[in-house]
């Protein structure tokens, strides 16, 4: 692979970075797809154990969004 | 939490936290290509936390 | 610390006999020097057992978790603040304790006084502020404030937040110490030499979790580690399920921990577990000018929103 393509997990929550995202798509903009989503019902679902799960299953970045 | 896995040596730019409403499109995307900008730009060797697989002798 | 005993004998034979609390929880001597057991005194027989010394290091609140009957309790500065805390996050009721507050003036280390000799440490006798330790072939009296533990040296809250009655006069509260030099000094590294520091920190970590156990803030019904589905930390010596443990540890413990400094007093192999949650103790105090355990009409900066609270990480 000539260039790094990280991987970032992303914790997006259902009504907000969601629902951004899915109009992001809708309006059919452009954004690298190095995110990878997962969609939490709200960010207050969020916990420490889940970030560093994700470091230690080898995602390069982790990005929590509400 | 981002204060402490930095101070055990989390690259400060391996973490992120936004906000963002769900008519943001625009920021979304904004938002997303700061993150993955910021992240390619640090050595992909570097990972932490990473979970090995135990050495067998 | 040791003229205290008689008070505190009294008060939990009379609490007893009146029939104000069930038991009494306290020390009692341990079976090794410098180990002092918890106790429960429910009789006049058992009120004799307890002790009162500079070996009196656990944290007593440990054992308040979920209770039910009334518990006449020993309490020193920091173990005031955690029986605060478990009352805040309703572990136990306040009307069912009684408190009897015991000022502090620090425990002693008993890692570093076992590194200090070569022999077995047999024998420590304490005199005011003099301690006289001997073993097979040595004898040495130093002064307690050389001895004491690290989270006593730089202890702020010697005297009990909370009590029903005092065993003794209040002490003096340390002033002008710096509570976090460790972690300053932690912080001015690069993000590399950090992440070796720690490494070198808890290579000795055998996982046997006494530091969950001794802490008093650990009361979850199932503890994350004890978890399998979905398992959140591995169950081997690997480094990274050591650190994972040891930071979701210390999370759990954001804006609660009092510093008491059970965990490091209980660790077999001596590591300075406090690192972790003096950070996030630093943090607390800079954020939100918050230390655990010091008033119950308080919440916590964790469980509560204010619009003021800080929000700079936030892109």
């Amino acid at each position: 692979m000539a260039e790094n393509e990280p991987k970032i997990l992303s914790f997006l929550c259902n009504w907000c970075s969601y629902g951004a995202a899915d109009l992001a798509g809708v309006s059919r903009m452009e954004y690298p797809p190095n995110i990878r989503v997962i969609r939490i019902p709200c960010t207050g679902r969020m916990s420490p154990k889940f970030i560093l799960a994700g470091l230690r299953q080898g995602a390069d970045a982790v990005w929590v969004s509400g | 939490m981002k204060n402490l896995l930095e101070h055990t040596g989390l690259e400060p730019g391996r973490l992120h936290f936004s906000w963002i409403s769900s008519a943001e499109s625009t920021k979304f995307v904004d938002v997303v290509t700061k993150i993955t900008d910021e992240v390619k730009a640090l050595d992909p060797a570097n990972k932490k936390y990473v979970k090995t697989e135990p050495k067998v002798d | 610390m040791t003229q205290y005993i008689d008070k505190i004998k009294e008060i939990a034979n009379r609490v007893l006999t009146e029939g104000k609390v069930e038991m009494v929880i306290g020390f009692r001597k341990g079976s090794v020097p410098m180990m002092n057991q918890p106790h429960l005194a429910t009789s006049a027989e058992s009120v004799d057992e307890l002790v009162w010394d500079s070996n009196c290091g656990l944290n007593l609140a440990n054992y308040l978790t979920d209770k039910k009957g009334t518990i006449g309790i020993i309490a020193k500065g920091c173990d005031s603040r955690n029986i605060v805390t478990h009352v805040i996050e309703n572990k136990i009721k306040r009307d069912q304790l009684y408190i009897i507050g015991v000022p502090c003036t620090g425990m002693i280390d008993h890692h570093k006084i076992n590194a200090m000799f070569d022999g077995e440490v047999l024998n420590v006798e304490e005199s005011g502020d003099s301690i006289t330790i001997s073993g097979n072939g040595f004898s040495e009296t130093l002064s307690k404030q050389e001895l004491l533990a690290e989270n006593c040296a730089v202890c702020s809250h010697r005297n009990p937040v909370e009590y029903d009655e005092l065993a003794g006069d209040l002490v003096e509260e340390q002033k002008d110490v710096d509570q976090y030099a460790s972690v300053t000094k932690v912080e001015a590294l690069s993000a590399d030499e950090k992440f070796n520091y720690f490494e070198d920190l808890l290579s000795p970590c055998i996982r046997c979790y006494a530091c969950r156990n001794a802490c008093p803030l650990c009361y979850c019904p199932t503890c994350f580690v004890d978890e399998s589905r979905p398992q959140w930390v591995g169950k081997s010596q690997d480094p990274t399920d050591v650190k994972t443990f040891h930071l979701l540890r210390a999370y759990h413990c954001a804006g609660r921990c009092t510093d008491c400094g059970a965990c490091e007093r209980v660790c077999p192999m001596g590591i300075k577990i406090r690192e972790f949650t003096k950070k996030l103790n630093k943090d607390c105090q800079d954020l939100y000018g918050w230390e655990a355990g010091l008033s119950l009409d308080e919440r916590p900066p964790l469980d509560t929103f204010k619009t003021d609270d800080p929000d700079e990480f936030i892109k």
